[in-house]
Order: C-alpha cells, then structure tokens, then sequence
C-alpha cells in the first residue's frame, strides 16, 4: 500500500513537470513567433529599401531611421526643434486638453446620469456636440484662439470629451437598485447616495472612458498639429513631407506610435491599481 | 425482472480523472464503474461539485479521462461518439439560431438535407411540446421551454444514449415539476438510455429506474439503488418518502 | 383638462405628473438658450448668426462650390468612406477571424497589429501623400488605415471568447474543425463583428474627414477648408452641422442594419 502511493505521487509528480515543460514550450513558441512577425516586417521593409524596388525617395532603411533619431536628438533642423521638444510641446497639448476633458466631462456626466432634470436640460446640447468629428472644430478654433497651445487643447478636448461623459453617465445609470435601496432605508440623503453609491460603482465604465479617450486625445493631436500648429511631432511630420524628407515622416510615426503604447500601458497599469479590487 | 437480464448499453471501466490546478495533482473522479442497462432511465445522483459534470463529459467525449475505459454495447469507444448525445446544464441553446434551427443543428451538421432535417426536427418540436414555436428566438422563451429545446436538439440527432446535466437546476420549482413529468413522458414515448445527472433528491426518486449514488469530491460510487416503483410516482407515497429518507441519510454534505 | 387629470391624484402622483412636464420642457429651454447665446455672440463680433447660417445653407443647394452642391461633397465623402470600408469589412474581418481562431497566427501578427495600430490614422496622411500624391487612392488608403483597426480587433476578440459551451455542443454533434468554425464561432462572434463594423464607420467618416482637410477638391472636409481660407464662417459652420448629420446618419443605419442582420442582439440592446 505505502508502496503504492509512493508510485501514485511519483506519477503525479512526473505529471505536473510535464504540463509546466508544455507551458513553457508554447510559452518560448509565441515568443518567437512574435519577435519573428516584427523581424519580418523590419526584414522586408530593408529589401525593400535596399534592393532599388522602392525608389529611395520614398523609404528610408531601418536602420537610417535609429540613425536619424539619434540626430535629431540634438538637431533642430529642418523643422525647427529638436525631438525632445516636439515630444514635450505635444504632450503638453494632448494632456492638458485629456485633463481638461476628464474634469469636465466626468463630472458631468455622473451628474447627468443622476439627476433628471439636469440631464434632460443638457442632452440636447451634448447631442448636437457628440457626432461632429473633433478635427472638423479645427478651423473655428482657429479663427477664435489662433494656433497656439489653447486651440490645439480645445480640438484634444473635443476628442476625449465624448467618452468620458458617455461612460460615466452609462455606468451610474447602472448603479444596482438594491443598493440604493439598501442606502435610502438607512436615511441617506439624495446626494449622499450619490457620493458614496452611484460614484463608486460607476468608476470601471467611467476608466475604460478614460482609456478610450486618452487613445482618442492622443490621435487627434495629431491631426491638430498638422492643420494648426507650429511645433509638435505632428507638425514635425508635415515639415518632413514639405521638404520630402521620408526618413523624417517616418520616424515621427515611429515616435507617435511608440508614446501611443507607452501611455495606453501606463493607463492599464494605473487601472489595475485603482480597480484592483474588482478583479477579485 | 431481474437486472442481470438486461443488456448492458454502457460500461465505464475504472474511469478516473484527476487536475492539474496550482501546481497540485486534484482527483476529481475516483475509480468509477458503471453498467447502464439498454433503454434504462439511470440517475446519477451527487452533492455540488463532487465530479458529476466531469463523469458525464467523460461519456460524452468532452473531455478525456486520464485512467478508465468506455464501451458501447460491448465495443470500446473514445472520444465523442454519434450514438451519445447530451443536454445541457447550462442550455447552451445558440441565440443566434431559432428553435428549429437549432433543433436541427445535429442533423445539418451531419450533412442531412434539408426537407429531411426539418421532418426530423419538426417531430420533436412537437414531441417536447414546442409547436408553433419554431421561429422564436431562445431569448424569447422561459427557462422550461428553453430546456425542452434542448431535449428536442438532442433527440433530432438520434442518439442511443442521452446524457442530461442537471437539466431543471436552474428551473423554478413549479416549472421543475412540470419538466420532470415532461422527461418522463418523452423518455416513455420514445424509449432511450438516459443518464440523468442530478443534486436533486427527490428528482433522482421520482426519475430513476436506478440511482448512483456518488460521493463528493473525488467522486466515487457510493451506493445503487433500484427503485421498482410504478410510474408516475406519487411523492407522497410511503415507500417514495421511505426511499427518499434512506438516499438522504446515505448522500454526503456539499461543502 | 389637465386640471381635471390631476385633482385624481394623490399629492405624491401629481407631484410626478409635474416634473415629467419639466423634464419635457427642460430640452427645449436648453436649445432655445443655446440659440440666444449664439445670437448675441454674433451681434458683438463678425461671428455668423444662425439666420446667416441658415441662409448659407440655402445658398450651397443653388450655388455650388467647385461644381457640387453640399449634396454632391456629401456623397464624393461617402462614396471614399464605403470604397474603404469595403475593403475593411471584408479583409478586415477575414484577418480578424484568423488571429482570432489560430493561436499561432495570433502570436505572429499581435505585436506587429499592436504596434501598427498605436500610430493614429492620421499620421499616416502625410507618408500616404509622399508616396502616392493626392488623388482618390490615396484617400480610401488613409480611410482603411484609420478604421481598419476597430474590425480586426473586434472580430479577433469576438473569436477568441467564443463560448467553451458552444463548441462543446459541436463535438456533441461531430462537427469538424470547418464547422466549429463557420456554424458556431463565426456566427457566435458576430454582435462583437457587427460592434466592430458599426466603430469602423465612425472612425471612417472622422478620418476621410481630416484627409479631405489636408488636401483635396471635393468631399466635406474640403468645404470646411474651403470656408476657413475665404474666411467664410457660415461655410464651415454649415460643413460641421453636415457632417454632424450626417454622422449620426451613419450610427443609425448600421445599428439598423444590425438588427435587421442579428435579430438575437436586439433583446441585448433593449
Ligand atoms: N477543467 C478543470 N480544471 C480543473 N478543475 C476542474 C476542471 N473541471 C472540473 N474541475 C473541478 O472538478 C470538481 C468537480 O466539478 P463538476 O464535475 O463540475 O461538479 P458537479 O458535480 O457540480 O457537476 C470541481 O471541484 C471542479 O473545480
Ligand atoms: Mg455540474
């Protein structure tokens, strides 16, 4: 018998090392298939570039573009600031106008989603805002602000508006009835219900509005600076294509992409921390 | 008339099936052998999470076991096996598909033609009690007629053996009741092997021609019992009750 | 007649009866202030007023711009938005449903997808531009980028969460790995398709927008340009309200055709 739960164990044991060797296997597997799918597309961007089939006028060699940015670290030209700044002046831009955008529209929206009346007094005017595209603001920003920091805030700001309001307002009209319930028969007051029941269990909806409109704030601040701007990556970018500069448009793509994935992993990471408790 | 007349339609031989879960080996079904007599309605009788759906995947082919052999009338078999169809414990009707598309799932997936699969799915729709249903959508029935698709859905592929994962769980009571004589009058109008998995007590009385009676966790057989009561059975018969005390003081506590 | 309706009710009723009249008041009020607000902003600066606005618009049906009227911009729009989304909708959903399904596809083409899809469309305009100048291909090119990604991503997750349960009953049935996939995951996914159709069309008519803005001879963008260097502020207000309409035109017909495709969702949406 003692022998017989001796093998028993042996086997389990055996067992668990094979499912954690198998994990670890297509663990290694998808790693490289992963760095393979991004080496392969670097691969056939430098035949491309190399081999004369793409006229180098339009492409630039991988490689150029490491090179370019390491330059253009310290040299301004040809659109007037070095990377350092592009980047600062176009966060500066997208934050404050995102910033602006989560003070105003969150609020407003769990409060519209509380108070009837409030909401159908500003329904409308959300209405007639919400289907115009954020970069179609463009020109009446500039006739009003010029095409200084505020315009280009104001433009983000339309942009990441929208999806703050619309996920608090859907998230406290969620609240569950039973617990407000549970609150009014302990003789809580409207307001205070408000605060300490509809707020809390409106805040996943009201993060994952924040998280589509700091994605939302980041890509018209783009279009923003290409159409009104005198500095900024996306500034940059039209500078590289008005003086036919390819490795310069690319490597402001590269650059945008890359903040992109930068401030949509921190936003997870901050989400994690704050709703950690969710998740349980 | 005795059991060991009866031809054997299912043998489970051994079976056992354990998980690996945080890194510790955990048993979940422990050494099961079963005989399932032909056309007999067989309930397997268990507290909550003690390995039921497990063993009825087992048989199904969802899953495979890591010890343990099936058969067949006699034959041994692995995997999924078109003689062996099952319903749901979660319905797992498709809402994208009306009651008849559904019912006739089996079928089309098994390359009937069309005319064919619809007179097939027609006649359980009917027999389940579902006519003039066929066009709804599952998001439009209740809970009890939701199920009796899903009885229909498994009938429509023809299979010898019907296996049932705690069918009416999720049922009200009233309509439970209902149900069960609903399976019941199905199961006498068109005869099947049925293994019915239930937590249920009074439903495994009611039902069974036979009850296993599993441990919980891993699950083990603990006791069969043969009911020999006269159908329909009436719940408030001495012998019912005294059956049903006897299965009660026998079942394990769920944790 | 409304004084007899509410003598029958009780205090707590009639209180009720009130404050829905309110609350029907309450959007008109709103409108009407937003109006007078405009009004006399327009009064104090050279700021158009909505009369003036209106009147433009009249104007834009007789006297076209560039050979169109604002119906003829609004359709060469469309016509740039739905030749991209064709596109989309077909090979956008055919890779959305092979990295959703093969696993091993999936970790070959996420990282590379992930990364593609951090650049904002629009900053795509200017690479489009160099390489391919500024005619109508290079526009639904830029419209395909910017509203590729919401297909793909949509109908990769639609895939990927498809129910355990269902495919179970698949095997249940004998379904092959064909039909596991065409009878029950395709179909099983395809609300969350038809989420990612319905954002690729917002995400198309933004985007064909700020492509016609940095260049082009027609559509509604170009109008809004066309305004802002004439110095024509009715234009461009008139152009936005378009787009706006036009925008929620959009939402309200795929949602239609939603319904009117997945008859099962419509309960979800209630
Ligand atoms: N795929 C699995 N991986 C790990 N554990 C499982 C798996 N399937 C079932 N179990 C475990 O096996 C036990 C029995 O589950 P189940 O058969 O579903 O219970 P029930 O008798 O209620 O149907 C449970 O403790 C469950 O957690
Ligand atoms: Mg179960």
């Amino acid at each position: 018998m003692a022998q017989n739960t001796k093998t028993r164990s042996n086997q389990n044991n055996e067992r668990i090392a094979l499912i954690q060797k198998q994990r670890k296997r297509t663990q290694v597997q998808n790693t490289m298939l992963a760095a393979s799918g991004i080496l392969g597309f670097i691969l056939i961007w430098q035949i491309a570039a190399v081999s004369g089939l793409v006229n180098s006028r339009y492409i630039a060699k991988p490689l150029e573009i490491v090179n370019l940015f390491i330059v253009k670290l310290t040299d301004p030209n040809p659109d007037g600031a070095v990377l350092g700044v592009n980047v600062m002046s176009s966060l500066a831009v997208s934050l404050s106008g995102f910033g602006l955008a989560v003070l105003i529209g969150v609020p407003l929206g769990l409060f519209m989603g509380w108070y009837r009346g409030f909401d159908s007094f500003m329904r409308p005017i959300f209405e007639i805002i919400r289907p115009i595209p954020p970069v179609s603001w463009i020109p009446l920003t500039i006739v009003w602000l010029g095409i200084g920091l505020k315009a280009k805030a104001i433009i983000v700001f339309f942009a990441a508006f929208v999806p703050c309001l619309i996920n608090s307002y859907t998230g406290i009209k969620q609240t569950s009835e039973v617990l407000i319930n549970v609150a009014k028969t302990c003789g809580a007051s409207n307001f205070t219900i408000f605060r300490k029941v509809g707020i809390p269990s409106a805040m996943t909806l009201t993060f994952a509005g924040i998280k589509v409109a700091i994605g939302n704030a980041w890509a018209t601040l783009v279009a923003a600076e290409m159409l009104a701007a005198s500095s900024g990556l996306g500034y940059m970018i039209l500078m590289g294509r008005q003086f036919g500069r390819v490795d310069l448009v690319i490597l402001g793509i590269v650059v945008i992409g890359a903040i992109g994935l930068v401030i949509s992993k921190l936003i997870d990471m901050l989400e994690n921390k704050v709703l950690g408790w969710k998740k349980l | 008339m005795p059991m060991d007349k009866k031809k054997v339609k299912l043998r489970l031989e051994n079976i056992s099936q354990s998980y690996v879960v945080n890194n510790e080996v955990r048993d979940a079904v422990s050494n099961v052998s079963i005989d399932v007599y032909d056309n007999e309605f067989l309930v397997i009788l268990g507290p909550g999470h003690c390995g039921k759906s497990v063993l009825l995947n087992i048989i199904g082919g969802l899953e495979k076991p890591v010890e343990g052999n099936k058969y067949i009338d006699g034959v041994k078999f692995t995997g999924s096996d078109k003689r062996i169809g099952m319903v749901f414990q979660r319905l797992a009707l498709m809402p994208w598909k009306t009651v008849m598309g559904n019912v006739e799932f089996g079928p089309r997936l098994a390359g009937v033609d069309k005319a064919t699969r619809r007179k097939i799915a027609q006649k359980y729709i009917d027999l389940v009690g579902l006519k003039g249903f066929e066009k709804a959508y599952p998001h439009q029935l209740s809970g009890g007629m939701k199920q009796r698709v899903g009885i229909a859905r498994a009938y429509a592929n023809s299979p010898e053996i019907l296996l049932m994962d705690e069918p009416f769980g999720q049922l009200d009571a009233q309509t439970r009741i209902v149900m069960e004589e609903e399976i019941q009058r199905i199961w006498q109008q068109e005869k099947r092997t049925i293994i019915f998995v239930t937590n249920n007590i009074e439903e495994a009385v009611y039902l069974g021609d036979r009850i296993i009676l599993l441990s919980k966790c891993p699950a083990r057989v603990k006791q069969i019992y043969e009911i020999n009561l006269p159908r329909p059975r009436n719940t408030m018969d001495p012998e019912f009750l005294r059956i049903r005390r006897e299965v009660s003081e026998n079942t394990d506590l769920a944790l | 007649m409304s004084r007899v309706k509410t003598a029958a009710m009780s205090s707590s009723e009639r209180k009720a009866y009130y404050l829905n009249r309110l609350y029907m008041i309450l959007p008109v009020i709103s409108v009407l202030l937003l109006l007078l607000l405009w009004t006399t902003a327009s009064l104090n600066s050279d700021f158009p007023s909505p009369v003036e606005t209106w009147n433009r618009l009249i104007e834009l049906f007789e006297r076209p711009i560039k050979n169109k009227t604002i119906i003829g911009h609004t359709l060469a729009s469309l016509t740039r938005v739905f030749l991209a989304l064709a596109f989309n909708w077909t090979f956008g959903i055919a890779f959305g449903i092979l990295i959703g399904w093969n696993k091993k596809c999936r970790a070959l083409f996420t990282p590379l997808f992930n990364a593609f899809r951090a650049v904002p469309p629009l900053a795509w305009i200017p690479l489009i531009t160099m390489w391919f100048g500024i005619g109508e291909f290079p526009k639904a090119l830029t419209v395909i980028i910017g509203s590729i990604a919401a297909v793909v991503v949509n109908t990769q997750a639609g895939l990927s969460n498809v129910q355990q349960i269902y495919l179970d009953v698949g095997t249940m049935f004998n379904a092959n790995v064909r039909q596991k996939l065409f009878q029950i995951a395709i179909p099983s996914a395809l609300d969350a398709i038809f989420a990612g159709v319905r954002t690729s069309t917002s995400a198309a008519w933004m985007v064909v927008l700020a492509a016609e803005m940095l260049g082009a001879k027609s559509g509604v963008g170009f109008l809004i340009t066309r305004g802002m260097d004439s110095m024509d502020m009715p234009l461009v207000l008139m152009s936005m309200a378009v787009i706006g309409i036009v925008g929620a035109m959009l939402a309200v017909v795929t949602q239609f055709a939603e319904r009117l495709i997945c008859p099962w969702t419509r309960k979800r949406s209630n």
